[in-house]
């Protein structure tokens, strides 16, 4: 006959048993499920961190062209302003000095300044137009109101980088959790039915609930 | 030991159903077989899986690396020309422009003149022609008459675009496209690493199969459905994504 204590003993060792698998079983699920968030949040923050970088370079080239265009511009009229200020000085010289050459010089200019200010405004509307490329053009025709867009949108790369970064430092800490869980599951396989099996089966299974629980907030 | 007590009292004891479920070692193998394959099968399918994934992981991450050299490279270069066009050559051109049209109106009001101020403004006509003489050398914009607009000014477009198609290989850089194979091969390794999740489940079948002996035929055809939806899943995303 078997004693009723050795059944006791059995039964508890099948109930050790079936803890160690389920808990073997949950920590490899959990593994990969870990696995998954943390590849996806790998990947999110290292294309956003990318993605703010690439508009960042972006917009430098933007300001810095835009910037050029605009300048330009300023520069072309101020050219033609100059031609204008230099001949009414001619004319005004030319009243002060009785001296009809310089009147009529000073006369010339200011019709000269009349087409030159015309010419420069339309060589100025040719700027960013076509045959240039599309990419060159954008660059050329930036607004100010499309470069705060694309601050704001290089500001919200940076902040997804940095979500997607916690995720996967939660996923790693997941990780982590689970490989402490698994030598756990290996120590109490190996100490058995008992009070140090018990002990690191129970801790194995705490560690397993953190690790799912980490499994949760790096996807979510 | 425990395995001689339950072999020798299994037809007595009402522990027999107990014993049978549990003894490690006392199933010659029955199933254990079974159970070692499924398990061994997960592994590598899984460890198959991970690689896989993290090679295809690393092709997204090379391409929006070069998407963002390429958008460096590709700005620089505009800089570069647009900065050329308008710092360098413009300056002198419009110098030339301006020559021009105070030359043209200088001439215009030395046939209305005559005497000293005749003089005097075709002596200064010809100072504005000898800067044109001299500038026009070095200014192709002002001088291509392919420049040239019919109200008289300059096409600045068309000058730059010639300027940037002197490096076609610099105006063909596409920083989006490489991103957009990036987020492709990032769609990709996703899709196939979540093939783990089945493939974790055939382990989770598998070792559950081991003290579950009644249920352990079940168990481990779960598993092989699940491994085999796991791998299936891994290779169709191969092969279609």
């Amino acid at each position: 006959m078997i004693a009723p204590d050795s059944a006791a003993s059995l039964s508890a060792e099948r109930r050790f048993d079936l803890v160690a698998a389920v808990l073997i079983g949950v920590i490899a699920v959990l593994a990969a499920v870990l696995s998954v968030a943390q590849m996806s949040s790998s990947q999110a923050a290292n294309r956003a961190d990318l993605e703010a970088a690439r508009l960042a370079a972006d917009l430098s080239a933007r300001i810095a062209v835009s910037g050029q265009a605009t300048d330009s511009a300023l520069g072309l009229q101020q050219t033609a302003l100059m031609l204008a200020i230099d001949a009414t000085a001619r004319e005004e010289a030319g009243v002060q000095y009785s001296d009809p050459a310089s009147l009529a010089i000073g006369g010339a200019e200011q019709s000269a300044y009349d087409k030159l200010k015309a010419i420069l405004a339309y060589t100025s509307d040719t700027t960013g137009g076509k045959p240039v490329d599309a990419y060159t053009a954008g660059l050329l025709n930036a607004t100010t109101q499309q470069l705060v867009a694309e601050v704001q949108e290089q500001n919200h790369q940076v902040d997804l980088a940095n979500a997607a970064t916690s995720s996967e430092q939660r996923a790693v800490l997941g990780l982590s959790f689970l490989a402490l869980a698994g030598v756990l599951t290996g120590l109490a396989a190996v100490l058995r039915e008992g009070r140090g099996g018990r002990i690191a089966l129970s801790a194995a299974g705490i560690m397993s609930a953190a690790a799912g629980l980490m499994a949760v907030l790096a996807l979510v | 030991m425990t395995g001689e007590i339950i072999e020798t009292t299994a037809v007595e004891s009402p522990a027999v159903a107990v014993a049978e479920i549990v003894i490690p070692g006392r199933e010659g193998g029955h199933g254990h077989g079974g159970v070692a394959t499924l398990l061994t099968a997960a592994a590598v399918v899984a460890a198959i899986i991970g690689f896989r994934a993290a090679v295809i992981s690393g092709s997204a991450s090379d391409s929006w690396q070069s998407a963002l050299r390429t958008e460096v490279k590709r700005s620089a270069a505009a800089m570069e020309d647009v900065n050329s066009l308008y710092q360098t050559e413009l300056p002198i051109a419009v110098r030339i422009l301006q020559a021009r049209a105070v030359q043209s109106e200088l001439l215009a009001a030395a046939q209305q003149a005559s005497g000293p101020t005749r003089a005097a403004l075709v002596t200064e006509a010809d100072v504005q022609g000898q800067l044109i003489t001299a500038l026009s050398s070095s200014s192709e914009l002002a001088t291509n008459s392919s420049y040239a607009l019919d109200s008289g000014g300059l096409d600045l477009g068309k000058a730059l675009a010639d300027l940037r198609a002197q490096s076609p290989d610099l105006l063909a850089l596409d920083p989006d496209g490489l991103e957009s194979t990036g987020d492709e091969l990032a769609n990709k390794a996703q899709l196939t690493i979540l093939a783990l999740i089945p493939t974790s489940l055939a382990a989770l079948f598998g070792v559950l199969a081991q003290p579950v002996r009644s249920r352990r035929r079940l168990l481990l055809g779960l598993g092989t459905v699940a491994l085999a939806g796991g791998a299936v899943m891994a290779v169709a995303v191969e092969v279609l994504a």
